[in-house]
């Protein structure tokens, strides 16, 4: 009888396990949306939940962790996708013989080139994994070094004022982007060369897989990161920046470090979406896309919490994408008076924000708040202490 | 009058007018109103509808722009600021929840873009307000009308702050709200007011951008930093130095990229925006107080070699 009390009661702390309720209702929407309207569907919201998972997380590692107010980071996800634009490209012409310098952004020169280049990766599958590598790492390159250049603002300013100075820091780059053409071609856009060709049949599904493990990577990495030692020092000085230096921890360079990492890892998911598109233009990293929505997707889930990130995000993909699918049947109302039901996707995304913040201030999955140490280890060292008359209790 | 300082002239009263409305909205109620940018969006709609329907002089109908301005403000503040701030919710946390009122109004006033132009064959996405300006002494009225609108508004804020019985409880809430609740002022009914003028002032201020620039669903969007820009360059902690920062970074974009242009070639009128932002960061890196800050009084006693003030 105690046995199979102990069972069910193990049981039900396995089933109400936070991480295995948010699988199964990943799970079960993926398995509705599959059944209802097949595979392609499904590969669009992967991708979309794997890049936009990518960059919420790295800004809940600066927002969630450190406690920096980033409302710049399309700042960084645009490094990232210009990198990968501007340069790896411009290497592989140069290698090959081909215009590489400022003409190679040009749209007349670009779009004859860049095909040139994906026909050679795609006779090679170890040049395409190579060009994907080295994508990345000139992303994550960029990255780093933007997240440097913000941290120099962000050891002065607090809060708020930091937060618009990079919110117009993220405008002006755009800017320079859509005009500068050596960069990515100003108004039009630079083409990249496609590393997933060489793979025979369907090329959507061979990026659906990359990215998804790219972003798998990337949760494991950060979840890591969290709940080391590093981790730590980021949430003390998140909680007391005075308490933190007092402790004896460089907080100028604990916040440099993790924008600077978090940063990188924005970078990498901007690659990945211009490696995806097959095509970088400076004007599409708006400020509403790359830094609210990630910001609304990080409120839903929980700012501090990795995993609630995962599911904010994949909700807020799926609820998009939702809008997109029933806009006919739902929405018909408004296509009636002539009113595109897409823009319910911003109305979405503003009560989402506002509900979060008026009555779940602490997001779906709310962060845990863990002792350093576990509870009989701490009574043992008091204890400790007390027995060599160090400390009165 | 040249053709970039009467835009500029328009561009830095309209910019004045919401960096103002920004800047008392901090120093009441301790947020950054994003959702200024639409609440401007919205003046411009409101002056663009009436127009359409009824006819007229756009200057009509900036009344009615004020009014609904702030009425959305008003909304903003009951339905959302007033219990962020009874549970003393974080600045971030205040800015956030503007935000998404913000995306709410956007989506809205798209809506009601695609409803205007589905069924009134209208082109509400690209509009030009100049087209219903009047002329005035050979130019448009726009370039004498605004600028001596903002500063009416802001002598009637003067005035309202200084010689009512209710602006002087709203400055002393902005001084000291604990003080101002000890001696009964209602700091509710304040900070309700700041929103209204606030708000009020936003749509305004975006009724008169949108004579300077091309009226656009997103044109509150595209200019909230400038404004923010204004308000930091007057240090937010100053109304008047709120709508000056807004009147001066108005001013240095157009007078820049002007000189700029005429120095270097048109390429350089894709960068316009760097002018103000460098204009915010160099604010923020030397006085970051911003120009009410800087001890005026002080400076210019040791220019003329007198000695005014108390020095600390």
């Amino acid at each position: 009888m105690s046995d199979d009390k102990q069972i069910v009661s193990r049981l039900k702390g396995f089933l109400l396990r936070r991480e295995v309720i948010i699988t199964a209702v990943i799970v079960a929407l993926l398995t509705f949306l599959l059944i209802t309207r097949g595979v392609p569907m499904i590969l669009t919201i992967f991708i979309d939940f794997a890049i936009f998972a990518i960059v919420t997380l790295s800004l809940n590692l600066e927002v969630g962790y450190t406690g920096i107010s980033q409302f710049g980071r399309v700042l960084a996800v645009m490094a990232g996708a210009f990198g990968a634009g501007a340069i790896p490209g411009r290497v592989m012409a140069a290698i090959m013989g081909l215009p590489w310098g400022a003409s190679y952004a040009e749209a007349t020169v670009n779009f004859k080139l860049v095909p040139q280049l994906t026909a050679v990766l795609e006779k090679s599958w170890f040049l395409s994994i190579v060009f994907l590598i080295f994508c990345l790492l000139v992303a994550a390159l960029c990255g780093a070094g933007i997240g440097w250049l913000t941290s120099r603002p962000a050891i002065r300013l607090k809060e708020a004022y930091l937060g618009i100075s990079l919110l117009a820091f993220g405008d002006l780059l755009m800017w320079i982007g859509h005009n500068w053409e050596p960069l990515v071609g100003a108004t039009t856009s630079v083409y990249i060369p496609d590393p997933f060709r060489f793979v025979p049949g369907n090329r959507f599904q061979v990026v659906v897989i990359t990215v998804f493990v790219i972003a798998f990577l990337i949760y494991f990495f950060i979840n890591t990161l969290t709940h080391s030692p590093f981790g730590r020092t980021l949430k003390m000085v998140r909680d007391n920046e005075i308490s933190a230096a007092a402790a004896g921890k460089d907080v100028v360079k604990i916040r440099t470090r993790s924008l600077m990492i978090g940063s990188a890892i924005a970078a990498i998911g901007g690659a990945l979406y211009v490696i995806y598109t097959g095509a970088a233009t400076a004007i599409g990293f708006t400020r509403l896309t790359w830094t609210f929505w990630p910001w609304a997707f990080m409120m839903l889930g929980g700012i501090g919490s990795n995993l609630g990130v995962l599911l904010g995000v994949f909700l807020l993909t799926i609820l998009r994408s939702m809008i997109t699918i029933f806009r006919f049947q739902v929405f018909g109302f408004l296509i009636q008076w002539g009113i595109d039901p897409t823009w319910l996707e911003f109305t979405l995304m503003g009560a989402v924000i506002i509900v979060v913040v008026l009555f779940l201030p602490h997001g779906l999955v709310p962060e845990k708040v863990e002792p350093v140490l576990p509870a009989d280890r701490v009574q043992k060292v008091i204890t400790n202490m007390s027995s060599r008359g160090r400390f009165l209790t | 009058m040249a053709p970039w300082l009467a835009n500029g002239l328009i561009y830095a009263s309209a910019l004045a007018l919401t960096a103002g409305g920004i800047t008392l909205l901090y120093i009441t109620t301790r947020t950054f109103n994003f959702a200024h940018a639409s609440m401007a969006t919205v003046g411009f709609y409101v002056v663009y509808s009436f127009i359409i329907f009824i006819g007229g002089s756009p200057y009509r109908y900036f009344p009615f722009a004020f009014l609904f301005g702030a009425l959305l403000g008003v909304i903003c503040y009951y339905g959302l600021n007033r219990p962020l701030l009874k549970r003393q919710a974080s600045e971030i946390t205040l800015m956030m929840s503007t935000l998404g009122y913000d995306l709410i109004l956007l989506s809205l006033i798209q809506m009601y873009c695609d409803f205007l132009t589905s069924n009134y064959k209208l082109f509400p996405r690209r509009v030009n307000m100049n087209m219903y300006d009047l002329e005035l002494f050979g130019i448009n009225a726009a370039t004498i009308i605004l600028p001596l609108m903002a500063i009416i508004c802001l002598s009637a804020l003067h005035l309202f702050l200084g010689k009512t019985k209710f602006g002087v409880a709203m400055k002393a809430t902005i001084e000291n709200p604990v003080l101002a609740g000890a001696s009964g002022i209602n700091s509710d009914r304040v900070y309700m007011v700041a929103w209204l003028i606030g708000g009020g002032m936003a749509s305004l201020g975006g009724a008169a951008m949108a004579m300077a620039q091309t009226g656009t669903p997103v044109m509150g969007m595209n200019s909230i930093p400038f404004m923010f820009a204004g308000a930091i360059l007057g240090g937010l902690h100053s109304l008047y130095g709120g709508i000056l920062g807004g009147f001066m970074v108005g001013l240095a974009e157009y007078a820049g990229v002007f000189l700029l242009s005429q120095k270097f070639g048109p390429w350089i009128l894709g960068y316009r925006m760097g002018i103000p932002l460098l204009l915010m960061a160099i604010t923020l890196l030397i006085f970051p107080r911003g120009l009410a800050g800087i001890p005026w009084a002080d400076l210019f006693g040791r220019l003329t070699g007198k000695k005014r003030g108390v020095q600390a």
